[in-house]
C-alpha cells in the first residue's frame, strides 16, 4: 500500500478550492499552506499562457524530513504517507531545510512543524483527502499506487508523468501530468513586486511576523535571458527562513567550544602545551562556557523551547540532530573531567584525557557537517567541504579564543605553544575551503545559485570586505609581525570575521526558493 | 548517494490495513445522520467526533452548487462544509468559495442582531433592537403607504436574490406593489436582452460535456453563471476532444486553458462573430434545415422585402447578403484578431455537427453599447449551426430549469413602477436600478420603504457617490432597511441592518441551468435543522439560531410571512390570506409547510423517489438536499404541447403559430405542432418584429454596431485608453465575500493591467502608480505589467476595493481598507486611504495574522452610468485618460463629481426611444420581466 497524487495539470483550472478545503478540513492558520497553487506566465501578447501549479508536501518514500527530525515527530506509515505528530516536535524546522519541496511550516497556534499529511485522518475512516474531493475538475487523483486497477496507478503507469526535484532522490509519490516544466522548477522562475490579484509576500526577517512586504531582490539566476524565463504571477507567502542569527551563532560559539579543548589536546598531544593554567584551566572552562551558550542557542532557536529534552527522550537514531545532542553531552562530560584534572593538578590525566578529547572535540565540531547534510533542501550546504570549513573553524576559533586569553592574563603566557602559527594555518585553511565553496564547481544549480549569491549578490560586501579582507587576510598579516598587541587585534578580528562567515553561510544556505 | 525507502518509525504508523474497498469520496448517506470520524487537529490521536451530514446551497455566486454541513453534534458548530454528492449540478464538488462558507458563518466580525441607527444616517452609530419592534415599524410604513395608495414607494432591491424562484413574487403581488428590483442591469441586461430577442429565454444553457466546440466569451473556467458545474462539464468535453475557444480581451485563467484565446479590441465581438456565421454561410456548413424549420424567415421576408417570394431560397439570397461584408479581413480591421483565426475557429465549428457550446453573460456584452447584439450574434452563429438544444449544444435557460409552482400564487398587482421601468427603456432587462439615484433627482417619485438585500449599490454601482447622496437624503428614502448577513458599504447608510443568513442559514429553493438536466436544491438552515433532529421545535428560524449560539440571525422566508402578517393582522387589506398554513387553515404559514406543500405537489417525480426512500418528499429533500427532475434534456422545443392545451388551440394560417385564448402555445412546422419557443412566432426570431415595432429597426437582424469605446474614439498618442473593469476573480463573490478570510488572504490586490507596449509608453513599470481619469473623476491604482492583455486596453479587476469608514464597524476588517470620505463642495467628493487591511484582536485567532495590506482601490465610484437605450444595461467599459500621478496623488484615491455624473445620465438617456410602443404600451406584452405586472398596467393612461 503506497498512497500518492496524481495531479494533472491538463485539466487544472488553478480555482484554489484544493487550498481552501485543505485550510477548511484541517483548521490551517493564516499565513501558511499545506497545498497551494502558483501562477506563472509565458510568452507574449497574443501568445501567452498563464499556468497553474499545484504544489504540496510529495510524500516521499524516502523522506529527508523524516530523517532529519529528531523526534519521530515526523514519519513515513506503512500505507506511504508521511505524516507528522505536533505532540513531539520540538520546532527545531530542521524539516523545514530538509524539505526540497517547501512543503512544511511551523503552525502558528502550535509553534510546531506542520504539512500536507495526505489526510490521513480521513484515509483511515476510509475517504480521500479534502483537496481531492473539492476539486471541480477532479484534476487532483488520489490512491494507492501499488494496486494496479486503482485510476492513480493506470495513470502513472499509462502516461507520461513528472515528479519534482527528481534529481534530490526522495522518491516523490506526487506525480504531474502535463505539467509545464517551468511550473515546476523555481529557478527557471522570475518575479516582479505585484502578482495579478496578490501582494508579493517575501521571506520576512525571522522572529518578525509574516507581514506583506516589498519584495527581496530577485534571486541569483544562472545567467539566462531574462525574457526567455516564466513569470511568477500569483504565489502564496511562504514560511520564513527557518534559521537566523540563533543558528549562525550556535555554529560559531560551538567553534569556540570545540576548538578550545581541540587545541589545548593537540597541544597536551604534541608536547608543545603542559597542564598549565592555559591548557588546564582556561581552555575547558572556555568550552565548557561555550558549550553552554550552544545549548542555550539550540534551545532558544527551538519554536517549542519546553521540549528541549525530547531530543533525548524520543530518539530518532537516523537523525545527525539527536547524535549531535549526545556528542556535545559527551564532550560535555571530557571537558568536565579535563577541567577536574586541570584543578586538582594531574597533568598526566590530562596526556591520557587528550587523545579522546580530541576525537570529541572534532566530532562536536564536525558533526554539524552531517546535520546540514541532512538538510537535502539545501544543496549549498550539501558541499562535502561542510566537514574541513567547520573543523577549521573550530581550530581557528579555538586557538583565537585561547590567544585572546593567554593575551588578558599577562605577558607572561606570552604565545605559547605555536598558538600563533595554529591560527594562521588555520585561517589560511578556511581561506581556501571558502575559495572552494564559492567557486570550485558545485553539483547541482542550486547550490551554485546560492554561491552566486554569496559571492556576487547581496553579500558580496560583507563577505569580501567582512570576512575576506578584515576576518581572514589582515588577522593573517598581523600574525607574521612580531607585535604580540597585533596578534591580540588578529585574534579578535578572525573571531568576529567567523562569526560573520557562518551568519553568511547559514543566510545562503536558505537564500534559494525551493518552489 | 545511496537511498532506501524509510520505514516507519512512529508507533501509531505501523501495521495499516487499507481500507475493504478503496478510498471512497463521501461518506455513505446512509451514515449522514450519524458520521463518525476523526479530529483533524487532534491527529494522530484517534478522537472521534460525532456528526448530522445535512446538506445545503451555496451562497457564493449564482451557480446553488450543493453543500453537505458537517454539524458536530455534540457542540451545535458547523465544522465544514463539503461538497453534496446528491446534488445533479455541482457533483458534490466546490470552487475555493464552497468550503470558505465556513468563513463567512464563524467570520467574528458579523452582524448576529437587529441594529438600527442611533445617530444621522451614515454616521455610523448603532443600537441593537429586537425583531419586534424592527418589524412593527416597518410593517407600519408598509401599511401606510398600502392604504393610501403609494404602492411604488415601497421598493426591494436585492442583489443576489434571497429565494430563486417564485417566493418573492408571491410577496410583492400579494401586498399589489410593483417593487422588486435587482441588480441586473449592472450585470446581464444585455446578454438576457440579446437572447430574449432570438428565443424569449433570457440566457444560454450550453452542454458542455457532450460538445465538440466550445465557444466561451466568459470565463467559465474561474467565474461565472455557472462557475463550477460549467468548468466541470467544459473540462470533461475538453478531455473528450473539444476544441475550446475563448474570446476575451483580457488572458484569464480560462482563455489559459483554451486551444484559442482571441483577445480582440472591446466592443468588436460582435463583428467577429458575425464573420464566423459569414464563413458558415459562405462555406455551406450551417444547418439549413433546421434553420427552415425554426427560424421566422417566412415573418422576415414578409416585413422586408415583401416582394419577394416566401420561399427558404429566397431567405439564403437574402441572408447571405445580409452577412456579405461580414468577412473575416472586415472583423480583423475592426477587432485586430487576425482574419486566419477567425477562419480557423469557423470552419472548426462548421465542422461541429450541431455540437456547438457557447455562452456570453457580462464580458463583452456588459462591457458595450449594443452588447446585446454580441449575445444575438453569438446565437446566430449557435443557430447556423444548428445546434440549438441538442446534445453538445446551447439550449435555452428554460427548457433546463424546474420552477415548482408555490401553494397559492396571488394574481399579479395593477400597479407598475416608474421608478423601476421609466417609459425610456421599455426593452429593458431589467428595471433600470442602477439609474435610481438620478430618476429621484429628477423628482420622479421617493420611497417610503427601501429595502436592500445582499445588495451593495454604493460599491457595487457605477457612480456610488450619487447612491451616497440619495441615501442620505431622507426626502427621497424616508425609510431604508438592509438585509444583509454582512456590513457593507450600503449597510453603512441603512435605518435598520437586519441579519440574514449565510448559506446554511435560511430556506431557499433553487434551479440553474447548469446542464442538459432539470434540478431543484434546497436551502436550509442546518443548524435549526440539527436541533430539530435533537427533537427540539422553533418558531422561528431566528430562535434556532439564538439556542445555537448565533444571535438572532433570520432568514428573509420567515421575515416575508412576519411581516405580511403585521401589514395586514386583520386580514382586510387581502393580504394577510396568502400567508396561512395550507394544511390549518387561518393559521400562520410555517416556513416548512410551504415547502413541504411544493415537494408534495408540484415537483414531479420527487414524492415517488421519496417513497422509494422511505421519507415523505420534504424529508427526502431534508435528507440529500436536491432532486434530478428530468435528466438528458434535449430539444424541448419539438416536444408537442400537452393534449389540454392542443385542444380547442387554433392555426394562424399564414404563421403556423398555434393559439388558444390569445395565448400561443405552440407552432405547426411542416403539418407537426411543436411547443417552440416562448416568442410571438414561437421561433427562434432572427428577425425581431418586437425591435422593428418599437422603433429599433436599424436592429431588426443580428447586427454590428460600433461601442461607445471603439478604438477609433480612442486617441493613444493623447494618453486615451479603454478601461476594461469587468472580470471576477475565481475565488470571490462581488461584496459579499469580504468576510471570507481564506479567500482574501488567496487575493486582495486589483492592480491595473497594462501592457509592456502601454507601459514603456506611459513610462510606468509594475508596482507603478497611474492615474485613471474618468469622465466624471479619476482613481489611482498600482500598475501590473502583463503579455496578458491588448496594447491600448486597462483591465482592472471589480473584485476589490472594499473600503469602511469607521474602524470597527460597517465594513469587514478583513477586506477593506479604512477611508476618509469628504465632500469637498456640494457634488464634490475625495476618498483617501487611511490605512489599508491590517491584524485586529477577535475571537478567531487568525485575525491577528492578517499579514496582507492591500485593500485595492475601488474604481466603480468613478464611472458615471451608462445606460444601453435598448436593453438597459449598464455600459461598463470606460474611455479614459491614464497618466502618471502627481505629487498629491496616493494609492486609493478617488475623485468624483456628481453633477457631472448627472450630465452623462441626461446625455444616455437622450438616445432613448421611449414608449409607448404599439397599442399605447409601456412594454411588448410578451418580453420577460420579473414578476410581471397585470396587463393592464402596461397600458399607458392618457392622451
Amino acid at each position: 500500500m503506497r498512497y500518492g497524487f496524481v495531479i494533472d495539470q491538463r485539466k487544472c483550472i488553478g480555482c484554489h478550492a484544493c487550498t481552501v478545503a485543505c485550510k477548511e478540513e484541517n483548521a490551517v492558520p493564516l499565513g501558511v499552506n499545506r497545498t497551494w497553487v502558483k501562477y506563472i506566465e509565458k510568452g507574449t501578447f497574443p501568445d501567452t499562457r498563464r499556468y497553474f501549479t499545484v504544489l504540496r508536501c510529495n510524500h516521499c518514500d524516502d523522506a529527508p524530513c523524516v530523517t532529519i527530525c529528531p523526534t519521530v515527530a515526523l514519519y513515513r506509515r506503512s500505507d506511504g504517507i508521511v505524516d507528522f505528530d505536533g505532540a513531539r516536535c520540538i520546532g527545531c524546522k530542521s524539516c523545514m531545510q530538509a524539505c526540497p519541496y517547501d512543503a512544511l511550516y511551523i503552525d502558528p497556534e502550535t509553534q510546531t512543524a506542520a504539512k500536507c499529511h495526505y489526510c490521513a485522518h480521513r484515509v483511515e475512516v476510509g475517504l480521500e483527502p479534502a483537496c481531492a474531493v473539492v476539486c471541480p475538475v477532479q484534476a487532483i487523483v488520489a490512491g494507492d499506487l501499488d494496486e494496479p486497477a486503482t485510476p492513480i496507478a493506470r495513470l502513472v503507469a499509462t502516461q507520461p508523468v513528472q515528479v519534482r526535484k527528481p534529481e534530490q532522490g526522495t522518491l516523490p509519490k506526487v506525480y504531474y501530468l502535463g505539467a509545464e516544466a517551468s511550473a515546476l522548477s523555481p529557478e527557471m522562475q522570475r518575479r516582479d513586486g505585484q502578482y495579478v490579484f496578490a501582494q508579493v509576500s517575501d521571506i520576512p526577517v525571522p522572529g518578525q511576523p509574516n507581514r506583506a512586504s516589498a519584495p527581496l531582490p530577485p534571486p541569483p539566476s544562472a545567467p539566462l535571458d531574462l525574457r526567455a524565463l516564466a513569470r511568477t504571477v500569483y504565489d502564496v507567502a511562504h514560511p520564513e527562513r527557518p534559521w537566523g542569527w540563533k543558528v549562525s551563532a550556535y555554529l560559531w560559539t560551538k567553534s569556540v567550544a570545540a576548538g578550545a579543548l581541540l587545541v589545548a589536546g593537540l597541544g597536551m598531544l604534541s608536547g608543545l602545551a603542559s597542564g598549565n593554567e592555559l591548557a588546564g584551566r582556561a581552555a575547558p572552562l572556555l568550552a565548557l562556557l561555550f558549550l553552554f551558550l550552544t545549548t542555550a542557542l539550540l534551545v532558544a532557536d527551538l519554536k517549542r523551547p519546553e521540549r528541549f529534552l525530547y531530543l533525548l527522550f524520543k530518539p530518532n537514531w537516523r537523525s545527525w540532530l539527536v547524535w549531535g545532542g549526545w556528542i556535545l553531552i559527551a564532550y560535555g562530560g571530557a571537558a568536565a573531567a579535563w577541567l577536574a584534572a586541570g584543578i586538582t593538578g594531574h597533568p598526566h590525566a590530562l596526556v591520557y584525557l587528550a587523545g579522546p578529547v580530541v576525537l570529541l572535540a572534532v566530532a562536536a565540531a564536525g558533526y554539524s557537517a552531517f546535520l546540514f547534510g541532512q538538510a537535502e533542501g539545501r544543496d549549498f550546504w550539501q558541499s562535502p567541504l561542510t566537514l574541513p570549513h567547520l573543523v577549521a573553524a573550530a581550530l581557528a576559533a579555538g586557538s583565537a579564543a585561547l590567544l585572546l586569553v593567554a593575551r588578558a592574563r599577562g605577558g607572561g603566557l606570552g604565545a605559547p605553544w605555536g598558538l600563533r602559527l595554529l591560527l594562521l594555518g588555520a585561517l589560511a585553511s578556511l581561506a581556501v575551503v571558502l575559495v572552494a565553496e564559492l567557486f570550485g564547481s558545485h553539483p547541482t544549480r542550486d547550490a551554485a545559485r546560492a554561491a552566486r549569491w554569496l559571492a556576487r549578490g547581496p553579500l558580496a560586501t560583507r563577505l569580501w570586505v567582512g570576512v575576506v579582507v578584515l576576518g581572514l587576510a589582515l588577522p593573517c598579516a598581523m600574525l607574521v609581525t612580531s607585535s604580540p598587541a597585533a596578534w591580540t587585534v588578529a585574534a579578535a578580528l578572525a573571531l568576529a570575521g567567523l562569526w560573520l562567515y557562518e551568519d553568511l553561510w547559514v543566510r545562503a544556505g536558505q537564500a534559494v526558493p525551493l518552489s | 548517494m545511496t537511498h532506501r525507502v524509510t520505514e516507519p518509525l512512529h508507533p501509531v504508523a505501523r501495521d495499516l490495513q487499507a481500507p475493504p474497498e478503496g478510498l471512497h469520496r463521501f461518506p455513505p448517506s446512509a451514515l449522514w445522520d450519524s458520521w463518525e470520524e476523526y479530529d483533524a487537529r487532534a491527529w494522530p490521536r484517534r478522537e472521534k467526533r460525532q456528526y448530522s451530514l445535512i446538506p445545503t446551497i451555496c451562497f457564493n455566486c449564482e451557480a446553488a452548487c450543493g453543500l453537505l454541513a458537517y454539524v458536530d453534534k455534540r457542540t451545535l458548530r458547523i465544522q465544514k462544509f463539503e461538497g453534496n454528492p446528491a446534488h445533479p449540478g455541482s457533483r458534490g464538488r466546490n470552487c475555493a468559495k464552497g468550503p470558505a462558507t465556513l468563513n463567512q458563518v464563524t467570520d467574528p466580525e458579523r452582524i448576529l442582531y437587529p441594529l438600527r441607527r442611533a445617530g444621522g444616517r451614515g454616521e455610523g452609530k448603532w443600537e441593537r433592537v429586537t425583531w419586534d419592534e424592527a418589524l412593527d415599524d416597518i410593517a407600519g410604513r408598509i401599511r401606510k403607504a398600502l392604504v393610501e395608495k403609494r404602492p411604488t414607494e415601497v421598493m426591494y432591491h436585492l442583489g443576489r436574490p434571497g429565494h430563486e424562484l417564485v417566493y418573492l413574487q408571491r410577496v410583492f403581488h400579494a401586498w399589489g406593489i410593483d417593487g422588486h428590483n435587482s441588480h441586473t442591469n449592472v450585470c446581464s441586461a444585455s446578454a438576457r436582452a440579446g437572447y430574449a430577442f432570438w428565443h424569449g429565454l433570457d440566457r444560454p444553457s450550453p452542454d458542455h460535456a457532450r460538445a465538440r466546440v466550445i465557444l466561451l466569451l466568459s470565463s467559465h473556467l474561474e467565474a461565472g453563471h455557472y462557475f463550477n458545474p460549467h468548468a466541470q462539464r467544459i473540462v470533461e468535453g475538453k478531455q473528450a476532444g473539444a476544441k475550446v475557444c475563448v474570446v476575451d480581451t483580457r488572458l484569464s485563467n480560462t482563455a489559459s486553458m483554451a486551444d484559442w484565446w482571441l483577445s480582440p479590441w472591446p466592443g468588436t465581438e460582435a463583428a467577429m462573430l458575425l464573420a464566423m456565421c459569414h464563413v458558415l454561410l459562405r462555406d455551406g456548413t450551417w444547418d439549413r434545415e433546421f434553420v427552415r424549420r425554426w427560424v421566422n424567415w417566412e415573418e422576415y421576408l414578409r416585413e422586408e422585402h415583401p416582394a419577394r417570394p416566401v420561399t427558404f431560397d429566397a431567405f439564403e439570397a437574402a441572408v447571405k447578403a445580409l452577412y456579405a461584408e461580414y468577412t473575416p479581413e472586415f472583423a480583423e480591421r475592426e477587432s485586430g484578431v487576425p482574419a486566419a483565426r477567425i477562419e480557423e475557429v469557423a470552419r472548426e465549428i462548421g465542422r461541429a455537427e450541431g455540437a456547438l457550446s457557447t455562452h456570453v453573460w457580462r464580458n463583452a456584452a456588459a462591457g458595450n453599447l449594443w452588447g446585446w447584439e454580441v449575445a444575438r450574434a453569438l446565437e446566430l452563429l449557435v443557430v447556423l449551426a444548428g445546434a440549438v438544444a441538442t446534445p453538445g449544444g446551447t439550449a435555452p435557460s428554460g427548457f433546463n430549469k424546474a420552477i415548482p409552482a408555490p401553494p397559492m400564487m396571488p394574481p399579479p398587482a395593477k400597479v407598475w413602477s416608474e421608478l423601476l421601468m421609466p417609459r425610456e427603456y421599455p426593452l429593458a432587462f431589467f428595471e433600470m436600478s442602477f439609474l435610481l439615484p438620478h430618476l429621484l433627482r429628477e423628482r420622479r417619485g421617493k420611497l417610503a420603504m427601501y429595502f436592500t438585500r445582499v445588495y451593495n449599490p454604493v460599491w457595487t454601482n457605477p457612480d456610488g457617490m450619487s447612491w451616497i447622496e440619495m441615501l442620505t437624503d431622507e426626502a427621497k428614502v424616508e425609510r431604508h432597511a438592509c438585509l444583509t448577513p454582512i456590513w457593507s458599504e450600503t449597510a453603512h447608510f441603512a435605518d435598520y441592518v437586519l441579519p440574514m443568513g449565510h448559506a446554511s442559514e435560511r430556506h431557499d429553493l433553487m434551479s440553474q441551468e447548469t446542464h442538459a438536466a432539470r434540478w431543484i436544491g434546497f436551502r436550509q438552515p442546518v443548524l435549526r435543522v440539527a436541533l430539530e433532529k435533537q427533537g427540539k421545535r422553533f418558531d422561528w428560524t431566528w430562535q434556532a439560531h439564538e439556542a445555537a449560539g448565533l444571535g438572532q440571525v433570520w432568514e428573509e422566508d420567515e421575515f416575508w410571512i412576519e411581516l405580511s402578517w403585521r401589514i395586514d393582522p386583520d386580514g382586510a387589506l387581502g393580504i394577510r390570506k396568502y400567508f396561512e398554513s395550507p394544511y390549518r387553515p387561518g393559521e400562520k404559514l410555517r416556513i416548512e409547510e410551504f415547502y413541504r406543500w411544493i415537494f408534495e405537489s408540484s415537483v414531479p417525480g420527487l414524492p415517488a423517489a421519496a417513497q422509494k426512500e422511505g421519507l415523505t418528499p420534504l424529508e427526502y429533500m431534508r435528507k440529500f438536499g436536491a432532486f434530478l427532475v428530468e435528466g438528458g434534456v434535449y430539444a424541448s422545443h419539438e416536444k408537442p404541447p400537452a393534449p389540454a392545451e392542443r385542444e380547442g388551440a387554433a392555426v394562424d394560417p399564414l404563421t403556423g403559430v398555434v393559439a388558444k385564448g390569445g395565448a400561443a402555445v405552440g407552432v405547426e412546422i411542416d403539418g407537426r405542432v411543436a411547443v417552440g419557443f416562448p416568442t410571438p412566432s414561437r421561433k427562434l426570431e432572427f428577425y425581431s418584429k418586437t425591435l422593428k415595432d418599437w422603433k429599433w429597426g436599424d436592429h431588426a437582424v443580428p447586427t454590428y454596431a460600433r461601442s461607445h469605446v471603439h478604438w477609433s474614439v480612442i486617441d493613444r498618442t493623447q494618453g486615451e485608453m479603454l478601461l476594461l473593469p469587468t472580470f471576477r476573480l475565481p475565488t470571490l463573490i462581488h461584496s459579499r465575500s469580504g468576510n471570507a478570510k481564506w479567500l482574501y488572504e488567496i487575493s486582495h490586490s486589483n492592480p491595473l493591467w497594462l501592457n509592456p507596449e502601454d507601459a514603456a509608453r506611459l513610462g510606468v513599470g509594475t508596482g507603478e502608480l497611474l492615474k485613471i481619469e474618468t469622465e466624471i473623476g479619476h482613481f489611482v491604482d498600482r500598475v501590473w505589467v502583463t503579455e496578458g492583455i491588448r496594447p491600448g486596453v486597462v483591465a482592472c479587476s471589480h473584485h476589490i476595493g472594499r473600503w469602511r469608514l469607521q474602524e470597527s464597524t460597517g465594513g469587514e476588517r478583513w477586506s477593506t481598507a479604512l477611508v476618509d470620505l469628504k465632500r469637498e463642495a456640494p457634488g464634490r467628493w475625495r476618498m483617501r486611504h487611511v490605512h489599508g487591511v491590517r491584524p485586529f484582536p477577535s475571537a478567531d485567532p487568525d485575525s491577528s495574522r492578517v499579514w496582507w495590506e492591500d485593500a485595492g482601490v475601488h474604481q466603480n465610484l468613478t464611472f458615471p452610468v451608462h445606460p444601453d437605450p435598448v436593453s438597459g444595461q449598464h455600459c461598463w467599459h470606460q474611455k479614459v485618460r491614464a497618466a502618471r500621478p502627481g505629487p498629491d496623488d496616493r494609492y486609493g484615491d478617488v475623485f468624483v463629481d456628481t453633477d457631472r455624473a448627472h450630465e452623462v445620465y441626461r446625455r444616455w438617456l437622450a438616445m432613448t426611444r421611449p414608449a409607448p410602443g404599439p397599442g399605447g404600451l409601456r412594454r411588448p406584452l410578451w418580453l420577460p420581466r420579473a414578476f410581471k405586472p397585470d396587463a393592464s398596467a402596461y397600458r399607458i393612461e392618457g392622451p
